[in-house]
């Protein structure tokens, strides 16, 4: 039974929702559109809908039975500044906006799972179909937590899914433990003394000092953790000087960080602080760091990803349980700090990966997706 | 005798010429008010004047007696794209924003000015002189294309003399070393190709920010391990371009910079050197590098003999005590050495007095210096072509 046969059934109407938004992507916050469209789909199917969480988040709430047991399902809106270049006939529409994330078909597999249980309503209990917006680095996901999302509609568990570019139609890939990465940016602003090139005695040179400070950070994943721990320190911006002959009076060094451990992750800000102010000791420089811990580990709790596996189980041609996490960060990390569940991988075939121009949601993925999510409602709140 | 009796009873007009100067700069090979004033002053004292070379250049020639001997003295007129901020009054502030005399060639061209106003009515020497006002110092040039379009073919010089103030000597001092005084300046930019990637995935990508970091450290060796510890070299990385998003490793960086030497031997082996550090770096790496070694001006260096004649009449003018002859040359650039290649001569310093550094946007030219300068051109000309 890979597909559920209703959803089969409608599968060409999602096919339509799905390019309708690929058309029209919205950035991250401004989903007004997108929400529109979701608001009045849930609303169309008698599901309860919860509207200005965290500006455009959407949320719908379907009751069956009377079991007092609530799970969130959780699907993204927002889409990217990237301009597109798939040459598909629902090619965006808002040029230099796209939907490379594939969010467009998550969402729409959410609204796919909403139809088909608000028809069928095979379930006890409370199901809080979550739409959030800007997951692309703006932390739509921290908002709603912020302004009460749980408080507001608590749930027992909460489930996440991403399609994944490489991994064949039909895989899952469910994993317990860490899926995503922590991910922190970094700006450190060494302040030495400018002076002419050629006189560099009278100054403090801080090339000198950054391009040190570049190598020592090195040291963190290479030295201060352990081997089979997962860390990457980049600095992927070094800003210095303007002319040939005048050594700068400061450097810009930008960068991020991402671990897959907790307690990694909250050691960093020491870490950087103490490396930072010994290299700059060393020549006489001083530095503002300006670190800041954006995503937390994605972290999968072992019951909800048993049942997570199950129900991929019974519609997908494969499970995957022990792929390697991601280095990435997602937003979801937050919801999952605040309640247990899990976040689960679907296939999205072959193509270009994420976050590329030429990508585009998979549309045969979409049946599998709200097959998944029909099924894991219907055994996690299942019918006394 | 510190200053010329008749050149101090014209210090005042000097004074008025310098800060009329500076009011009104303008940036190399745009130097076309001061290159008509200054032609305007030499023509009224009988000078001969002959203009266009490169470009805004003019050379004063002025001759007495019937001697052959022949003497180049040289001023540089351009300014600098700095925006004048200068403390206190100074109602001779740059008229021209964002541009300004912050090196000082208003006086030199003014203290040049007073030398030939003082030859042209004194003629107390035997030969010629050769007045010239050069554009373009500051980085494009100026004293390397007079050279090129063969101005000491058509005026020749049997030597060639320049002066700079020099903030932080008293003014009335002097200064000149036999050897090197400045340093030959050359520039370089190196691109490293890596492989871009996302940064949380490091390994799918050759990181080119950790090879220029490592490039940046390599670098200095040059100087502490490859050269003699006595020689002067000095290798600065000024500039260092890479990426703009937190989350990208770029595919590729750019680091910039210049290298100061006086030693012709070791500049010569800069550009080897510095390829070998960076295809070594980035071969440790699996990155690649290409290196573009800018040559820029040489070394300035007196001719011994000229730096003890220029230390004699600076001793003579202004006192022994008053005249440094063994100062520590220094690491900045100038591009009189072009001149300096092709004729004897030397460069000496003349004391600013206590002001702001030269380059700095509250740095103004010692008008009390200017007199003094005068003095030393007149008297150089005068001892270098003695009457008979």
């Amino acid at each position: 039974m890979p597909v559920v046969n209703r959803i089969a059934e409608f599968a060409p109407e999602m096919t339509e929702w799905r390019r309708d938004l690929h058309a029209h992507p919205e950035l991250g916050f401004q989903e007004t559109r997108t929400s529109d469209v979701v608001a009045a789909k849930l609303a169309e199917w008698g599901i309860e809908v919860h509207r200005g969480l965290a500006g455009t988040g959407v949320v719908g709430v379907l009751i069956s039975g009377s079991g007092g047991r609530a799970i969130g399902l959780r699907a993204d809106m927002d889409a990217l500044p990237i301009l597109e270049r798939t040459g598909k006939p629902y090619a965006s529409t808002n040029d230099g906006v796209m939907h490379a994330c594939g969010h467009d078909g998550h969402t729409t597999m959410l609204l796919g799972a909403a139809k088909y249980l608000a028809e069928t309503r095979n379930f006890d209990g409370t199901v809080r179909f979550i739409f959030q917006p800007a997951e692309e680095g703006i932390g739509g996901a921290k908002r709603m937590v912020e302004e009460g999302l749980f408080a507001r509609f608590p749930c027992d568990r909460v489930y996440g899914m991403h399609n994944m570019p490489g991994i064949p139609v039909g895989e899952f890939a469910v994993v317990e433990g860490p899926v995503m990465a922590a991910g922190d940016t970094f700006e450190i602003r060494v302040q030495g003394r400018g002076s002419h090139a050629a006189m560099p005695d009278q100054g403090i040179d801080p090339v000198i000092v950054g391009s040190n400070i570049v190598i020592a950070l090195q040291t963190i994943p290479s030295r201060n953790i352990k081997a089979q721990d997962a860390l990457v320190v980049s600095v992927t911006e070094f800003h210095a000087g303007e002319t040939f002959n005048v050594i700068p009076d400061n450097v810009v060094l930008r960068g991020t960080c991402r671990t897959l451990d907790p307690a990694i992750h909250a050691s960093l800000p020491d870490r950087f602080r103490r490396i930072v102010d010994g290299v700059c000791a060393t020549y006489g420089a001083t530095a503002e760091i300006d670190y800041r811990q954006v995503f937390p580990v994605t972290m999968n709790a072992a019951e909800p990803t048993r049942v997570a596996a199950e129900a991929a189980g019974a519609v997908a041609a494969k499970v995957v349980t022990d792929r390697r996490p991601l280095m990435g960060s997602e937003d979801f990390a937050f919801m999952l700090n605040q309640v247990p569940g899990c976040y689960v991988f679907a296939g999205n075939g072959e193509g270009a990966s994420v976050h590329h121009p030429e990508y585009d949601f998979n549309d045969d993925l979409l049946a599998h997706g709200a097959s998944y999510w029909s099924t894991l409602v219907e055994r996690e709140l299942k019918r006394g | 005798m510190p200053i010329v009796n008749r050149i101090a009873e014209f210090a005042d007009e000097m004074t008025e010429w310098r800060r009329d100067l500076h009011a009104h700069p303008e940036l190399g090979f745009k130097e076309h008010r001061t290159s008509d004033a200054v032609a305007a002053k030499l023509a009224e004292w009988g000078i001969e004047v002959h203009r266009g070379i490169a470009g805004t250049g003019l050379v004063g020639v002025l001759k007495a007696g019937s001697g052959s001997a022949t003497i180049g003295l040289r001023a540089d007129m351009d300014a600098l794209p700095i925006l004048e901020r200068g403390t206190g009054p100074r109602d001779h502030r740059s008229t021209n924003d964002g541009v300004m005399h912050a090196c000082g060639h208003d006086g030199h061209t003014t203290m040049l000015l007073g030398a030939a106003k003082y030859l042209a009515e004194t003629r107390n020497f035997d030969g010629t002189v050769h007045f010239i006002f050069q554009p373009a110092e500051e980085g494009l040039g100026g004293g390397d294309k007079m050279v090129q379009e063969g101005m000491f073919d058509r005026f020749r010089c049997d030597t060639v003399w320049g002066m700079h103030n020099i903030p932080g000597i008293p003014v009335g001092h002097f200064a000149v070393a036999p050897g090197p005084m400045m340093a030959a300046r050359d520039n370089f930019i190196i691109t490293i190709n890596g492989r871009g990637s996302h940064g949380a995935m490091p390994h799918q990508g050759i990181d080119p920010v950790v090879v220029g970091a490592h490039l940046v450290m390599a670098l200095q060796t040059i100087t502490s391990r490859n050269i003699e510890a006595q020689d002067a070299l000095v290798i600065s990385v000024t500039q260092f371009h890479a990426g703009h998003a937190f989350n990208v490793v770029p595919d590729a960086i750019e680091l910039r910079g210049t290298c100061r030497v006086f030693d012709p031997a070791i500049q010569a082996s800069l550009p080897g050197r510095i390829q070998r550090i960076v295809d070594g770096v980035c071969a440790t790496f699996g990155a690649t590098g290409t290196l573009e070694y800018l040559k820029g001006y040489p070394a300035t260096i007196n001719d011994p003999a000229q730096a003890a004649v220029a230390a004699e009449v600076a001793e003579a003018l202004a006192g022994v005590e008053r005249v440094d002859r063994a100062p520590k040359p220094v690491m900045g650039a100038e591009d009189f050495a072009y001149m300096l290649n092709v004729r004897p001569g030397a460069y000496i310093w003349t004391g600013n007095g206590d002001t702001a550094g030269v380059h700095h946007p509250d740095y103004d030219f010692n008008d009390e210096a200017l007199p003094h300068g005068a003095s030393f051109w007149s008297k150089l000309v005068e001892d270098c072509l003695p009457r008979r």
